[in-house]
């Protein structure tokens, strides 16, 4: 009996039978997925993206101070990584990398924030009914304040090479906008960011970082504060003056009032990236030599500074001083505080021409810090002389020297360290920007 | 369901099978089989010509068979043997035949596909096979992928750590993916098996930038590299496409040991050695004058002093001086009847490292059981348990903690007084984040395995006929297992105080991954000599893996519980993949003269933007046998065969890339989301199309064979994470606009240049080298260029240009190093080797065995970032500080493995055999490379980088001694 080949490959459709089984649809078991919060935005849904902006602000920052403060000469990061002391100074023809972590992680995390203000206004043109327009507009005033201030530690890191304000669509990225009409742009984003906070309604909820300027009024005044910073950076002395006299500045006032980043060891939160344990060496933020023999006898600000038992060498670098700008891994870090408004305050007034109001700011600074009054000359060149110790010393470790030195043209002034060491003027756009 | 269709199968099946009963005339023909020393061959298979009826010899070597009339041939074969065809005939005298040794290995049988196999002779793809005695039989080896270096053409393997336990990246015919899985598919008797790297979570203590940099061990590791009976490596496309797009870095098809019918055998192996640093960098020597020159003069004072107090130390053999004891027992019990058989062994490995308190333990137990339930139906079981622990302590790139040996050797210096005080405590290391002493003593990185890996087969006979085989082969397994790791560092650890303040991680991970297939496989033999073989079938896969991690700093003191401490925190990773695909393959040969197969296989996966699109992997092949087509006289060669084969495979994207989602944390106790890398919902696999030519000569008898093979490969369509311009807010997204080719040679040669009754020797020479070109990068050539893709930095492979790091530019290999130049990135490496070589040799007279391998790798350049840092710290030994830059050629001349074996002449009927001797792997290196071992990997194994070194747990040499007896 002969078999029909035809009856055995019969069989194997049999075995297909299996395939009408079908797979369903996947989401991610991990976390939540864009898509729900671009659709039908609840308040809290809204509150996770303001925490989101609040907590998100603060990654990379321990990097922007380190590396804008090792190309300024107020510090050195002696640590496991050797571009610290190589490339951020310049070492033997060294050149600022486009695609390191020194760049990389202070530029990536303020667009993150970025990300989150922009994905924040989206969400609000498709918030449900439960949250009104008053209660919108302090959703967006928070979220154009921060966006604006993001913006602004973006192009002081980049200098001339400028900054891309418009990346809300990551499809259609805007161009680099250099300074001079990008620092205009991001102030329209910080007055549009005060208008909206003006009378609106606070739904969500900010840390205790923020206590005593959780209502909208204080918010607006914290808008202008920061503000008043950009329009310096800028330039923009007189709108300067206006900002900051609608800020929370207040001339005699207690100079550490301001919003705080606050850190913690709780899950999911970040310690304070700037602190180093007292004494630590192979990871420590050293003092520049240059900063502690500057300062003027019985300034209070050399508390900032601690002498270590061994004098620190890395890499052919010396300093006796390191880091005692916080107290311990969980301190805050101040957002602005009403001393850089004095010294913003008198800096605008220096500029404007009225040299007895920069006085009076310097004095109030100086008697904040155990200084007497001044009794300089009153010149252009003494007060900016003035001006840049109280700039140096005040905001020590704070991410903003590099850009008082270039703005006043005295990076050529600092020391160089070792032979062959080059300042830096700015960072390079990051590689990954396709530029 | 599957059950259902099984039922059906059955049904239908056990109807054609009443239609295909046939009675025939047949004889008697009975003999024996030995070898050529006249020791009883037992199993060799034995078949009547030209029909589907055959038997296997006895414990004695003898055989019985009832032959149909008309057949005048038998052909016998046997592992390891050449096949021997004998004239048979009515009323013959028993036959006595005796087998010769195959170095060529024509009769191999090699699985091909999901239930097929064919003749070594006859196969038309260069499948490379190492068979249990080559892969163990010279030294002990450590893990399955280790013991394979240099056995091979067109594989390259790199030891990505040193640490006990293991860690390699093997990598088939060059790159293959950007997108993490560059690791060829495991397949153990049947079984999917995980090979994934699991991460501690150490880099929350020391900064590693990502898991990757954790120096994980791969999980190939818990195999028993002795249970291993042969391993096929499917290289290509043209030989794994039936596999469909789980294949695309080729396969890797483990058979394990199988009991015979006849006595039962034990044999019980005992090993003991040592690990020791496979070479000393050195430390740099000072004079004084030096110190106060390279510091200052303070630390002149403090060299002088120590100096004095004889305090002067040699750290890098302080931490990896030890000499690391190695115990490794093996016990094999097998044996069976006709119906069952069954191997059973289990072994236990015990191995300490070249760094005090690390070190690996392995306990394993395997049984394997065949059984014939009747004519028809055989089924077997394979289980496999492992308990596996390892002590791997810190190593590698890390940030800032203090930990890893080499970094913080790397800025330590000699005079430094790190050793504890008489209250146990240790110093501060005043050069350096930790104290490694205290690492050494005090700190944990440890991971424990506990797994079971399942195989089952059925495969049941459903029709037989004179002219015709119809079989359904039912396979699948389970790989399951939980990997618990362990990491602490103590609150008084240098780095820890007044940041962590002492630290806890505990994974807690589990993966439970399944499939089975299910084959129907026809055999139908024509008058005409055309045989066809016919399969189809489906395959269903499951991976599922939890990962959990939970962490605690800010301890109580002294504690070393995960509640113990004020800072807790709990992440886990969840997977799911399924796929799915369908089979069809049909092989046409036509009287071992011409072997034609066409296959296909369609595939569907969750993993895939569409988890119901099919995507299908043709496959075509043609092998030609010159001498049994008349075209080359046959008593010269005993094979002549060109071969040519094409094929595709697939990839698809890691799990997760299909989603946008968004990233958790706190502030102030709440919660706030983030964005990070952005998902694609349209992922569709890339995919990998081979050509591969090539051809086999044997001659002398078989004493001689060559084998070459060309291919070029290309992979279109890659998945690839792309750095987007960050200020868009996110840092990455998933594209697949790529095309990758690699095209390379193979060469090997094996010889018996001695086969006397005293002196058998036997050679054999790999060579074999890959090339890679990017072939397409966005829009081809750039030509639209407002669409087109700039080079760019694949995320997370190296650390920056201005080191060193890959970068992905079209037209230029996929391997090479770039640092920054003037005008822009210029390649100033590349980790591609030139060439490999591997040269294998065994020799044996009287009653000893001796077998060394020697492995060659010319070519393919190393980063070596640990000499950047000890160039920081002042501790790079003198000799290197001529080197210009930190890319290096990393060459080397290895002599791999090298034993020396003695089987004892023994008189006795309980002992059977009992062998010592000793052996050694890694004895000696030759290279120019200035660190520890030019095989390295400081990201790990999966990835695209390799040859990139910073700081690595330093490999070891290791020398055994062995003693073996069976009964």
């Amino acid at each position: 009996m002969k078999l029909n080949r035809l009856y055995i490959l019969a069989v194997f459709p049999l075995l297909f039978t299996y395939s009408s089984c079908s797979f369903e649809d996947q989401f991610d078991p991990n976390g939540a997925s864009l898509g729900s919060i671009l659709t039908e935005a609840t308040a809290g849904e809204l509150n996770l993206l303001v925490t989101g902006i609040e907590g998100r602000m603060r990654n990379g920052w321990g990097t922007y101070v380190t590396a804008t403060g090792s190309v300024a000469r107020e510090l050195y990061l002696f640590d496991a990584d050797p571009r610290n002391t190589e490339e951020l100074l310049g070492k033997e023809g060294a050149t600022l990398d486009n695609n390191t972590f020194y760049l990389t992680a202070p530029f990536n995390t303020r667009y993150t924030a970025i990300k989150n203000c922009n994905l924040l206004l989206d969400a609000l043109r498709v918030a449900t009914g439960d949250v009104d327009e008053m209660e919108k507009d302090a959703y967006r005033g928070f979220a154009n304040t921060i966006k604006g201030l993001m913006l602004s530690q973006v192009l002081a890191l980049l200098g001339d090479n400028g900054v891309r304000i418009d990346v809300a669509d990551v499809d259609n990225i805007g161009p680099f906008i250099a300074p001079a009409m990008a620092y205009d742009m991001i102030l329209d984003i910080m007055d549009d960011g005060a208008a909206q906070l003006q009378g609106s309604t606070i739904l969500f909820n900010l840390s205790d970082g923020f206590e005593g300027f959780m209502t909208a009024d204080k918010l607006f005044e914290f808008n202008r504060a920061l503000a008043a910073r950009i329009a310096i950076q800028g330039g923009l002395y007189d709108r300067a003056l206006t900002y900051v006299n609608s800020s929370f500045l207040e001339l005699n006032g207690a100079i550490d009032v301001g919003p705080e980043h606050i850190f913690s060891a709780n899950a999911g939160d970040i310690l304070n990236p700037v602190f180093r344990p007292p004494g630590q060496s192979g990871d420590q933020i050293i003092v520049h030599p240059r900063i502690v023999p500057g300062l003027m006898d019985g300034d209070t600000r050399i508390s900032k500074f601690a002498l270590r038992v061994d004098p620190s060498v890395q890499d052919g670098l010396t300093s006796d001083y390191e880091s005692a700008l916080y107290a311990s891994v969980i301190a805050p870090i101040d957002i602005i505080r009403n001393e850089e408004l004095i010294i913003i305050y008198a800096e605008a007034s220096l500029q404007e021409g009225a040299m007895p109001d920069a006085v009076a700011g310097f004095n109030a600074l100086r008697a904040a810090h155990s200084l007497p009054a001044y009794s300089g000359p009153m010149t252009v060149e003494a007060l900016t002389d003035e001006l840049l110790y109280h700039r140096t010393y005040s905001l020590w470790g704070e991410g903003q020297q590099l850009f008082d030195l270039r703005r006043y043209d005295r990076l050529n002034t600092l020391p160089i360290d070792r032979a062959g060491d080059q300042v830096f003027s700015q960072f390079p756009i990051p590689l990954s920007e396709g530029v | 369901m599957q059950q259902y269709l099984l039922r059906r199968v059955l049904l239908a099946g056990s109807f054609l099978l009443m239609l295909g009963v046939t009675l025939q005339a047949q004889f008697t023909v009975e003999g024996r089989v030995t070898d050529s020393s006249g020791e009883a061959l037992i199993g060799v298979s034995i078949l009547a010509e030209g029909t589907s009826t055959g038997t296997v010899t006895d414990l004695d070597g003898n055989f019985l068979l009832n032959v149909p009339d008309g057949v005048d041939n038998l052909i016998m074969t046997y592992t390891g043997f050449a096949s021997q065809t004998v004239a048979v005939s009515r009323g013959m005298a028993a036959l006595s035949v005796t087998m010769e040794e195959d170095v060529a290995r024509l009769d191999e049988i090699v699985v091909t596909g999901l239930a097929s196999s064919v003749k070594r002779s006859n196969l038309a793809n260069a499948v490379a096979t190492v068979s249990g005695e080559e892969l163990t039989g010279v030294t002990t080896q450590q893990t399955v992928d280790g013991a394979l270096y240099g056995k091979l053409t067109g594989v390259n393997i790199t030891q990505t750590t040193g640490a006990p336990g293991g860690g390699f990246s093997m990598r088939l015919r060059g790159v293959s993916s950007l997108s993490g899985n560059n690791q060829p598919l495991f397949i153990v008797d049947g079984v999917y098996i995980s090979n994934i790297e699991i991460p501690s979570g150490s880099r929350n203590a020391s900064g590693a930038n990502s898991g990757s940099e954790e120096g994980a061990s791969n999980r190939i590791a818990d195999l028993n590299p002795d249970d291993i009976e042969s391993i096929e490596v499917l290289k290509g496309a043209s030989a794994a496409a039936i596999y469909g797009t789980r294949a695309n870095a080729g396969v890797v098809i483990i058979t394990t040991k199988r009991g015979r019918a006849g006595r039962t055998n034990v044999s019980f192996n005992q090993d003991i050695g040592f690990n020791t640093i496979i070479r000393k960098v050195g430390r740099r020597q000072f004079t004084p004058e030096q110190v106060e020159e390279e510091f200052n003069a303070a630390e002149r004072a403090r060299f002088e002093a120590a100096l004095a107090a004889g305090e002067v130390f040699d750290y890098e053999d302080v931490i990896y001086g030890e000499e690391g004891f190695i115990t490794d027992s093996r016990l094999r019990i097998s044996g069976g009847n006709e119906k069952t058989s069954f191997m059973f062994s289990t072994g236990y490995r015990d191995e300490a490292g070249i760094v005090l308190n690390t070190g690996y333990e392995r306990f394993t137990t395997r049984l394997n059981l065949t059984h014939q339930l009747s004519d028809r139906i055989k089924i077997s079981s394979y289980t496999n348990f492992v308990n596996s622990n390892s002590q791997r302590s810190f190593s590698g790139n890390e940030n800032e903690g203090g930990l890893s040996y080499g970094y913080t050797l790397a800025f330590t210096r000699d005079w430094v007084n790190l050793f504890p005080d008489e209250n146990g405590v240790y110093p501060d290391n005043p050069n350096f984040a930790g104290n490694p002493l205290q690492t050494r003593d005090q700190t944990r990185n440890d991971e424990s395995v506990n797994r079971l890996i399942q195989g089952a087969n059925v495969d049941v006979k459903l029709l037989q006929t004179d002219n015709q085989v119809l079989r359904l082969s039912l396979n699948g397994g389970i790989d399951f297992f939980t990997n618990e790791t362990d990491v602490y560092v103590p609150e008084t650890f240098q780095s820890q105080r007044g940041v962590q303040n002492g630290f806890i991680g505990e994974g807690n991970n589990r993966v439970f991954n399944y499939n089975y297939n299910v084959i129907a496989v026809h055999d139908l033999y024509t008058e005409s000599g055309i045989n066809f073989t016919t399969q189809a079938g489906i395959s269903y896969l499951n991976f599922a893996n939890d990962f959990v991690y939970s962490q605690t700093t800010q301890l109580v003191q002294e504690q070393t519980n995960l509640s113990q401490g004020a800072a807790r925190t709990t992440d886990q990773a969840e997977s799911n993949v399924q796929e799915f695909g369908i089979i069809a393959q049909e092989e046409v040969n036509w009287e071992d003269k011409i072997i034609a197969t066409v296959g296909i296989r369609l595939d569907k996966s969750t993993l895939n933007g569409d988890p119901n699109q099919f995507f299908a992997f043709p496959r075509a092949s043609l092998a030609l046998n010159l001498p049994e087509l008349g075209l080359i006289k046959g008593d010269f060669f005993d094979q002549a065969k060109l071969r040519i084969a094409y094929g595709q495979t697939g990839n698809s994207a890691s799990f997760g890339s299909l989603f946008t989602t968004f990233n958790t944390f706190t502030i102030g106790g709440r919660n706030g989301v983030n964005l990070a890398a952005q998902g694609n919902p349209f992922l569709e696999p890339e995919r990998s199309s081979e050509l591969e030519f090539g051809a086999d000569f044997a001659f002398a008898n078989n004493k001689v064979s060559f084998s070459a093979t060309y291919y070029l490969r290309e992979v279109t369509d890659l998945l690839y994470d792309r750095a987007l311009p960050t200020s868009s807010g996110f840092s990455s997204e998933i594209r697949n606009d790529l095309d990758l080719e690699n095209r390379g040679l193979e060469l090997s040669l094996n010889i018996n240049p001695v086969r006397t009754s005293k002196i058998d020797w036997t050679s054999s020479f790999n060579f074999w080298f890959n090339r890679s070109e990017i072939t397409r990068l966005g829009v081809p050539d750039g030509t639209d260029a407002a669409n087109d893709i700039p080079s760019f930095t694949p995320p997370g492979v190296a650390f920056g240009l201005g080191l060193g790091s890959f970068f992905i530019d079209e037209g230029s290999p996929i391997t090479a190093l770039w640092n920054n130049g003037a005008e822009g990135p210029v390649i100033t490496g590349d980790t591609e080797p030139t060439f490999q070589f591997g040269w294998a040799n065994n020799i044996s007279f009287g009653r000893f065995d001796f077998n060394f391998l020697a492995h060659w790798k010319e070519g393919g350049d190393a980063l070596n970032l640990t000499r950047l840092l000890t160039d920081i710290g002042g501790t790079t030994p003198r000799e290197f500080d001529d080197l210009g830059g930190f890319i290096e050629d990393a060459s080397y001349f290895r002599l791999r493995e090298v034993g020396l074996n003695y089987r004892v002449p023994l008189q006795s009927n309980f002992v059977q055999g009992l062998r010592i001797g000793a052996s050694a792997r890694n004895l000696f290196t030759i290279t120019d490379y200035s660190s520890y071992d030019p095989e390295t990997s400081t990201k790990g194994g999966s990835g695209l980088s390799t040859n990139i070194e910073v700081t690595p747990f330093p490999s070891s040499k290791q020398i055994y001694f062995h003693i073996g007896v069976d009964f």
